[in-house]
């Protein structure tokens, strides 16, 4: 168990050493934005907001909200194309 | 790059494949954090529903998306094919040619005054002279010819005077007068040659002996060319110009010998003999009037008479050497 923790550690670490997890981020919102995911979440953050009232909005509601919804509406091509480059990051750097 | 890979194989690999699975979720979480603390500060701040007006005018604006109609709801080649008649010549012209059409059509608009002043110059151009008049090349009288003129904007001005001048000719003499010549005044009566000096410029060319035709105020020739032709013609008590000063009125006996003395000098000779403003060249006229109004008497007297024009000639080059050696005496 250890070993898969210190594996783990250590792939982390190098994710973000090298920059790639910047880059991986960078990547997955300009391909959310391209896709319209992000104007869909907005939308249903307009629907909580009119629901919660304007002036009592908290940044905790929101994320409870948005947070299960986003992450199922993310459509398949970005998905893939994330895994596939994470694989490839760790085929590279796994020991 | 291939999108369809299989998840790495392996015990160690169930992992790992876990592993990416993790790295994903972590980023997209990442992500739906970034839009939550964007739309909270927005909300906050008070720009979150900026783009949002009342529920009318968003149902006004909405995006259509139908085919055949553009975003607007607008059918956009509705008037391809359309054709508007022209109320000016009643005929049918596409839609889109038609604001050129009627621009032609109405002689509004910059390059229909240009084509058809540039017509109007080829016709008088190629077109024979009307009239008897002796020489060919004396077809204008204001010293330059249209065809030089053809692209320079003195074009618009001589088309715009030519109608009238044409008009005017033939109202007044009963001659066949080509159109766009001047005026012969030794065949005129006095009473034509007023009436014709009371409108037109009526300073008489050089070279082709003619009265110019243009108006009162022709910028080809001074005011004191002018009332020097007026004199001529009429006598030294002529109607004045509608321009001259008052002044001209008070004058005494001397003082218009040495006007219209001057006035021929400027005529015959370079015109930088004479200063050209009026002012200086009435005293400059009364200098010389009363100098000169013992010598010169009777030619001004002498009735008017086709002669006139070498006896003025004479009377001129006699009175120069005179008129050069006030100079030098003032010098």
């Amino acid at each position: 168990m250890s070993k898969e923790s210190r594996m783990r550690a250590t792939i982390n670490q190098k994710l973000t050493e090298m920059g790639e997890r910047e880059r991986l981020k960078e990547l997955l919102r300009s391909k959310l934005t391209e896709c319209g995911w992000k104007d869909q979440m907005k939308a249903h953050c307009k629907e909580v907001i009119k629901e919660k009232g304007l002036e009592h909005v908290t940044v905790e509601d929101l994320v409870v909200e948005i947070t299960p919804k986003g992450r199922a509406l993310v459509p398949d091509s970005v998905k893939k194309e994330l895994l596939h480059r994470i694989r490839a990051f760790l085929a590279q750097h796994a020991t | 790059m291939k999108m369809e890979d299989m998840p790495l194989s392996g015990p160690d690999n169930t992992k790992l494949e876990a592993l990416v699975h993790d790295i994903y979720s972590e980023l997209v979480e990442d992500a739906c954090l970034g839009l939550c603390f964007e739309v909270h500060r927005a909300v906050k701040q008070g720009y979150f529903f900026l783009d949002e007006t009342d529920q009318e005018s968003m149902k006004e604006f909405e995006i259509v998306d139908q085919p055949g109609v553009d975003i607007f709801g607008q059918v956009y080649n509705q008037w391809k094919n359309k054709e508007c008649e022209c109320p000016n010549c009643k005929r049918l012209i596409a839609a889109s040619r038609f604001a050129p059409h009627l621009e032609k059509c109405l002689g509004m608009g910059r390059n229909s005054s240009r084509i058809a002043s540039r017509r109007l110059a080829s016709n008088n151009n190629t077109s024979k002279s009307e009239s008897d008049q002796e020489d060919n090349d004396d077809l204008n009288d204001n010293d330059w010819s249209y065809g030089a003129e053809k692209k320079g904007e003195h074009l618009k001005f001589t088309t715009c005077n030519s109608p009238r001048r044409s008009k005017s000719l033939k109202h007044k003499n009963g001659e066949s007068i080509s159109y766009n010549t001047g005026i012969s005044y030794e065949t005129l009566g006095p009473d034509e040659v007023r009436s014709l000096l009371t409108t037109q410029c009526g300073v008489i060319s050089e070279h082709t002996k003619k009265m110019c035709t243009r108006s009162q105020r022709c910028p080809q020739h001074t005011d004191e060319q002018r009332r020097a032709v007026r004199v001529f013609l009429l006598g030294p008590s002529a109607p004045l110009l509608p321009s001259a000063d008052t002044a001209v009125d008070n004058d005494s006996f001397d003082i218009p010998d040495g006007q219209t003395l001057l006035s021929r000098l400027q005529w015959e000779d370079s015109p930088d003999i004479s200063p050209t403003d009026s002012a200086s060249s009435k005293t400059f006229g009364r200098l010389i009037g009363l100098l000169l109004s013992g010598t010169n008497h009777s030619d001004s007297r002498r009735p008017k008479k086709k002669k006139r024009t070498s006896l003025c000639l004479n009377s001129g080059g006699v009175s120069a050497p005179s008129i050069s050696s006030i100079y030098d005496d003032l010098n």
